[in-house]
């Protein structure tokens, strides 16, 4: 990870594993995850639900739920540890004033018998400082920055009298209301319809831009990173296999997942064609898993991913892979026909021109 | 209520903004009113149908012995009870658009129901207020302070009190109440309306049962809406867990509350019953235990029939409550749920 | 985070040649998915079990209704109803403080309070079982036509929509000034005003879940409609049938009291708790004789709590949120 000043880097999650209590047994969520984070830019963690993102972001703001917990790791930000927070005290410094959330669905996000402009307001009063009148215009202003009309009206207004698209914007107001330094935008287009998804993330962009905000996206949807991201991580049953900046890993991914993944992707154009898809189902996280997750449905397995975890494989400077295959002794493999083509179109794309 | 709600309401009443929006409140104000309307006068029919079946002695009261069956025939036909029931039934409506219920035979004979009725009311009806008011006093802020103490000592103790009060039948513990507590304090045992100190047992003992109601009502709400995306959210934010509890949660409780709120100070009233009894409170209740063990059936007849209308006229009290203050129903956006 | 190149020269010195030769491909091993032996009865009973006081208070109830029943065919038991007269005055063995030979005292004509007690106990809960087991199968299949019969459901609503307006008092007070007080008069005036809410529970669940999307896919995969019935909606039912249940006795039992405070409750020579707490009412005020309201108060007090706390304890336990 030195590809980027090491001084411009933010957040540090170090060696992190994340622990549920269930049913009287213990599942491992997050399974030693290592991840750094730099000033600026906008990082996509990209899986499968169940592969742990959400639970990965949350814990940052020390939302987990309450049957889970840290079981090791560090969580540096700034002076703090945030691995290590305890009481409410500590973490009111973090929520909102410098970590700011984006959550899924708008529809329940929102406290239904509060007015919009009050639901804004609290944070621009907890968080900037103002009060009364001067709070009153602060959020005026962001709901115009959010691309909301007749401010003065809506601001007045009930949840349930915007639509779908409207409440993701109001959403995002509260969370840029806080001033954050860090954005998470939890699956936050997800419950859009497509062309309001695209509206929404053309807005995250301009904020990111305009308040200078360091934004994580978590997603299951490849097209929204390919808009969004600088850098992705991809991450499978509670592990990140593969990291790097976007067009590293979109036109020269190495794990045979991040393969998997961009393969089933339709592509529009090409008619009658079988999707490809992953045979077999995620792993059971409540067993230890030994070797790589993902052997098992791994077409281009080795006896040895069965035995031992793979360590990240350096592919660039910014770019990293935990698979056994860049492994010096490992044979030497070619992503799938289609595959390369598109990997080729890409490149040139990239860096052709 | 708070500003945002007063906000809203002022410039509706002042028919500045939308007119649109007083229309469909005044709508559904209507439509209830015209559903509680239809509803009780169903009631009162059937309820005095029934009425009808009551044991015939009750009209004749002592006079009873001094008459010849004959006699009491054609006394029972002159107060118009062998007519066919449709014809009674219009001359009760008759009746009670002047205000006649019909008099006494037993309990004061000849005096009018209505007389005798409107002499007690006031009793149990400031009974009946008293204690809802104490039940909210203290059974929202227990039921809050459960909520935000969850598992605790707190709310042990008082999840055990709402069993006890809910489980034991109210009869039970209101004589233990005041056979061990009179004592204890040295209260008076029976009410008397000029010395304010023997308000308090009746008012206390009549206040238990709400105030656990108010409280187990108060906690799951709050528990249930802890648990909400947009409680989430808000903690996201960085709003703190007490600014949750009590500027989020509890407001937003308040408005179902208000849906039950007139209901429960009715049906209060007929709850009244007991305590009327054992404290010889002048009141309704106390009323219609001595019409009961005399037998005398108009009392009876017309005791019943209040009751059954205070309960709607509750019911729909609470739905003008709701109506005022949640906005959903407000914008004419879907109706109470109950 | 950086590369573990210790690791990586590790494994390569205790590689064999296999280690970096293609694994072979088990379809099998991708799809074995996490196993959950959850048995949605097994997770009640065992959440439920938990619960040490509702255990305990399940065992209380099962020894006092043992009890009850048993009690009449034990040595030493006297007749509920006889008087009894003292040997020494030859006059009724009017009050007399519990002893040697009356357990629980007598009361104020002579007869023995210990068997009054149980044979009001047995009388009560007699009346509390029937009211709720009539409550509960009427409320079941109204409420159940109500929800799955679309064309009764609206005249049933309307029905209902009136019915739930009169408050129960006076449907009990109604019922048994008309009809003279009796056991059976207690349990019909009951029972009448009992089924109402089960039935718009029932009623409310099964609209719910007739149209959850688990049933309709149930009904895709071709589950005939009793498997869907029995698999699908009735452990959902179950739960809240036992809880209405375990209320319906207490109510029952405090509906009595009360219906025999105002006058309409069972005659004196039928011993039932209500009876047994009003006589004891009576003497409130002298405290020798208090004995008399306490023990009934006491034993009725347990029942009620005892009834509620486990109908509370199995409803919780039922509710699969609770199951984690």
């Amino acid at each position: 990870m030195e590809g980027n000043n090491t001084n411009s880097r933010i957040l540090s999650i170090q060696n992190l594993i994340i622990k549920f209590r269930l049913r009287g047994q213990v599942l491992t969520a997050i399974r030693d995850i290592s991840l750094d984070l730099y000033k600026g830019e906008s990082l996509a963690i990209v899986g499968e639900s169940g592969s742990g993102k959400s639970v990965l972001v949350k814990s940052i703001m020390g939302l987990l739920d309450k049957n889970g917990y840290i079981n090791q790791g560090n969580i540096l930000y700034k002076e703090y540890n945030l691995a290590k927070f305890k009481s409410e005290k500590d973490w009111l410094k973090i929520r909102g004033r410098e970590i700011a959330m984006v959550t899924q669905d708008p529809m329940t996000s929102l406290n239904p018998l509060k007015t919009v402009g009050k639901q804004i307001e609290e944070c621009v009063v907890l968080h900037q400082g103002l009060k009364g009148k001067k709070a009153y215009e602060q959020t005026l202003k962001l709901l115009t920055d959010v691309g909301i009309h007749n401010v003065e009206k809506r601001y007045k207004q009930y949840p349930h009298e915007f639509s779908g698209g409207m409440r993701q914007r109001i959403v995002i107001a509260i969370a840029v209301a806080c001033n954050p330094k860090i954005l998470i935008c939890d699956e936050s287009t997800t419950a859009l319809d497509v062309t309001i998804q695209a509206q929404i993330l053309q807005l995250l962009k301009n904020l990111q831009e305009k308040y200078g905000l360091t934004t994580i996206y978590i997603t299951h949807d490849l097209g929204v990173v390919a808009k969004v991201a600088d850098r992705v991580a991809v991450m499978y049953a509670g592990d990140i296999i593969e990291v790097g900046k976007t067009h590293e890993i979109f036109f020269n991914g190495k794990h045979p997942y991040t393969w998997a993944l961009l393969s089933s992707l339709p592509q529009l154009g090409a008619k009658g064609e079988e999707l490809d898809s992953i045979k077999g189902t995620p792993p059971n996280l409540f067993n230890e898993i030994k070797g790589d997750a993902f052997a098992p449905r791994n077409p281009y397995a080795l006896n040895v991913d069965f035995v031992e975890r793979p360590p990240f494989f350096q592919v660039s400077e910014t770019h990293f892979a935990k698979t056994w295959l860049l492994h010096s002794d490992a044979p030497k493999v070619e992503p799938p026909q289609a595959l390369q083509s598109f990997f080729e179109e890409g490149r040139r794309y990239a860096y052709g021109k | 209520m708070t500003k945002d709600h007063l906000w809203h309401l002022l410039p509706s009443f002042l028919g500045v903004i939308g007119l649109g929006e007083v229309r469909k409140m005044l709508w559904y104000i209507g439509k209830r009113l015209l559903q509680s309307v239809l509803t009780l006068f169903i009631i009162i029919t059937i309820v005095f149908s029934l009425l009808r079946l009551m044991p015939e002695e009750g009209y004749l009261g002592s006079a009873a012995e001094k008459m010849s069956p004959e006699q009491q025939e054609i006394y029972l036909t002159n107060l118009g009870l062998r007519d066919p029931l449709i014809v009674q039934l219009g001359n009760f409506y008759l009746d009670l658009l002047h205000g006649d219920l019909g008099t006494s035979v037993t309990y004061r004979t000849d005096v009018p129901v209505t007389t005798i009725i409107s002499d007690k009311i006031t009793y149990s009806l400031l009974l009946g207020l008293g204690a809802v008011a104490l039940s909210l006093i203290i059974g929202v802020p227990l039921g809050i302070l459960m909520a935000h103490m969850k598992g605790k000592w707190l709310d042990r103790l008082g999840t055990g009190y709402i069993v006890f009060v809910v489980a034991v039948p109210a009869a039970v513990y209101y004589i233990f109440i005041q056979m061990y507590v009179t004592d204890l304090f040295k209260l008076p045992m029976l009410f008397d309306e000029y010395n304010p100190v023997s308000w308090i047992l009746p008012l206390t003992s009549m206040a238990l049962a709400p105030t656990a109601s108010y409280a187990m009502w108060m906690r799951r709400y709050m528990v249930d809406e802890l648990n909400k995306d947009y409680i989430k959210l808000a903690r996201a934010k960085g709003v703190k867990e007490r600014t949750l509890m009590f500027k989020h949660v509890m407001r937003n409780a308040f408005i179902p509350m208000a849906q039950y709120l007139p209901a429960t100070i009715l049906f209060t009233i007929t709850g009244s019953i007991y305590i009327e009894s054992l404290y010889s409170i002048p009141g309704m209740g106390g009323l219609l235990v001595d019409v009961i063990q005399r037998q005398d059936n108009s009392v009876v007849q017309g005791l019943v029939l209040i009751f059954s209308s205070l309960g709607i006229i509750g019911l729909f009290l609470g739905d003008l409550a709701m109506a005022l203050v949640d906005p959903r129903i407000k914008l004419g956006k879907g109706g109470s749920v109950r | 985070m950086g590369i573990y190149s210790e690791e990586i020269s590790n494994i390569s010195q205790k590689s064999n040649e296999n280690l970096f030769d293609f694994a072979v491909v088990d379809e099998q091993k991708a799809e074995q998915t996490g196993y959950s032996n959850y048995s949605y009865w097994r997770s009640t009973w065992q959440s439920f079990l938990k619960n040490r006081v509702a255990l305990f208070l399940l065992v209380v109830v099962g020894l006092i209704i043992a009890f009850v029943i048993v009690q009449p065919y034990l040595p030493f038991q006297k007749s509920p109803t006889e008087i009894y007269i003292d040997e020494q005055t030859g006059s009724q063995a009017r009050n007399v403080v519990p002893s040697a030979e009356f357990w629980f005292g007598t009361n104020s004509i002579g007869q023995d309070l210990w068997s009054r007690i149980w044979a009001g106990t047995r009388t009560s809960l007699f009346i509390g079982f029937v009211v709720a087991l009539a409550e509960v199968v009427v409320g079941i299949s109204v409420g159940a036509l109500w929800g799955f019969s679309r064309k009764l459901e609206a005249p049933i609503t309307q029905v209902y929509n009136i019915v739930e307006n009169i408050p129960t008092t006076i449907v009990l007070i109604l019922m048994s000034y008309i009809l003279r007080p009796s056991i059976s008069t207690i349990i019909i005036a009951m029972c009448i005003t009992g089924w109402v809410e089960m039935a718009r529970f029932i009623r409310n669940q099964i609209v719910i879940l007739r149209d959850r999307e688990y049933n309709l896919a149930s009904k895709c995969l071709g589950t005939p409609s009793y498997r869907i019935i029995l698999k699908n909606l009735l452990p959902y039912l179950i739960s809240v049938i036992m809880l209405r249940m375990s209320l319906a006795i207490p109510f029952a039992i405090g509906a009595e009291v009360f219906l025999t405070y105002i006058g309409l409750g069972l005659p004196i020579s039928e011993p039932s708790l209500g009876n047994l707490i009003n006589e004891g009412r009576v003497l409130m005020m002298s405290p020798d004789l208090r004995y008399q309201l306490i023990f009934p108060s006491v034993v009725l007090s347990i029942i009620t709590i005892a009834f509620y706390i486990i109908g509370n304890a199995f409803a919780d336990a039922a509710d699969p949120k609770n199951h984690v």
